[in-house]
């Protein structure tokens, strides 16, 4: 029991240190458009440009979630062939969140 | 023909000494005596006209021979003029060296803006606006607190345009669960009031964003030397028709945005259109700036206060460990409802 636990645990601290080093690029763009908001002149040139590219930092909060969601479900179940069949439909989700996201940025 | 600087309009009438432009009471103030001399004349007005442009009539743009000490930069390779001695031996635009150059020769500037931020509240300005990034290294605001301001008047355009604008696109819509791509066409008409286009290289657009928000041409005064007396100003070097070109590369982002939003559907892409404009005006102007450089890990960067109004905008640093801990904090909320979620058995 207790060893079926720690893979999964294990899997989500990896996951963290693996989305925390993806998440530094993303961090830095949030600033950038939090700043763009508040200090570049609504609708200029600037501002287009500053604010553009902001989905990545939805991208990287999806993917880490939607992997989180595998490692719970494993840890539950201990069944990780099950848990990733059972995420297919969370994906097909994501992906559709994903193309409206792209739409709008 | 540009107007020559008579050295004397800039000497005091108290007791002949140097006068320069002060911001704080705008007008020139002996550095002797403290004598306060008025720039300001009955037909100032007339600084805010604009001047109609023609694409189809030939252009008859005249150089002229700025009668004033002329500074190139050894870094940079801008070249900035003072009308009096300059105090400094730096580039206001990167610090690096500058030398006494032969005469600068440009196009004569139609108007400007004089300064109206003291160079101590520019001081204050710039610092408050690092000490405020989100991210950026501990020991950036002192860094930063040992740089100095630089006044310099930077060249701008400012254009009119009216543009007629037909246009195709195609947006994304679902339907039946599947995504499909359908075309759209239309028509709109875009007035552009005094866009303001950098005419110097030094002061990007990003940068025009941060510092000047809002536009007044009445604030416009004419082009005199005694405004510029104790600021360095870098001269209009471009022609029309490359300022024109500069115009055309931000006009094209701003239409594209405007047609996004008249689509008015979600997943707008592949945008074509055809623009005919006309009733072009344009004024080849000066607006003042406060420039504060530093280097952080060997890497130069500047600040730029608007000289109107004290905005403040420029460029940053970021700590990668402040970047890494706002990400893990981020990533474990996200792991965290992760887990939860697959462990609740859910969707």
């Amino acid at each position: 029991m207790f060893l079926s636990l720690a893979i999964p645990a294990l899997a989500a601290l990896a996951l963290i240190a693996f989305g925390t080093l993806a998440g530094i690029p993303a961090m830095r763009k949030l600033i950038t458009v939090y700043e763009a908001k508040h200090e570049l002149k609504h609708g200029s040139t600037g501002w287009l440009r500053s604010i553009g590219g902001w989905s990545i930092i939805a991208f990287w909060l999806m993917t880490t979630w939607f992997l989180a969601t595998i490692i719970g479900d494993w840890g539950v179940t201990g069944d990780l062939d099950g848990a990733i069949a059972r995420s297919w439909l969370r994906l097909r989700v994501l992906l559709e969140i994903a193309i409206a996201i792209m739409g709008e940025d | 023909m540009t107007a020559p600087v008579i050295q004397s309009d800039l000497k005091c009438a108290t007791c002949a000494g140097q006068c320069v432009y002060d911001p704080a009471v705008q007008a020139l103030k002996c550095a002797s005596c403290g004598n306060i001399t008025s720039l300001e004349t009955p037909d100032d007005g007339a600084a805010a006209d604009e001047f109609p442009y023609d694409p189809l009539a030939p252009t008859s743009e005249v150089q002229v021979e700025f009668d004033s000490i002329a500074h190139s930069c050894e870094t940079c390779g801008g070249t900035v003029t003072f009308v009096t001695q300059s105090l400094s031996t730096r580039c206001p635009y990167c610090d690096g060296p500058v030398v006494v150059d032969t005469q600068d020769s440009g196009f004569e500037p139609m108007a400007l803006i004089p300064f109206r931020v003291p160079e101590q509240d520019a001081q204050g300005f710039a610092q408050a606006w690092v000490r405020k990034r989100i991210g950026a290294p501990n020991d950036l605001a002192g860094v930063v607190a040992k740089a100095r301001v630089a006044g310099i008047y930077v060249p701008f355009w400012t254009f009119d345009s009216n543009e007629l604008i037909q246009y195709w696109a195609s947006y994304r819509v679902r339907r039946n669960k599947r995504t499909v791509t359908r075309q759209t066409s239309g028509a709109l008409q875009m007035r552009f009031d005094d866009m303001l286009v950098p005419a110097s290289h030094h002061v990007t657009p990003l940068i025009r964003d941060g510092i000047l928000h809002d536009f007044f041409p009445e604030r416009l005064r004419p082009y005199r030397a005694g405004y510029l007396s104790g600021f360095a100003a870098e001269q209009h070097h471009q022609t029309l028709s490359e300022g024109l070109e500069r115009k055309g590369n931000e006009k094209a982002l701003l239409i594209r945005n405007r047609i996004k939003r008249h689509v008015n559907k979600s997943g707008v892409h592949n945008i074509r259109y055809h623009t005919d404009t006309n009733g072009i005006h344009y004024r080849r102007i000066l607006l003042p700036v406060w420039i504060l450089h530093y280097s952080y890990n060997g890497t130069a960067k500047k600040v730029v206060v608007c000289g109107i109004e004290g905005r403040a905008y420029g460029e940053r640093p970021f700590s990668a460990w402040k970047l890494a801990g706002y990400a893990a904090v981020l990533t474990t909320l996200a792991v965290g409802l992760g887990l939860a979620w697959g462990a609740a058995g859910l969707l």
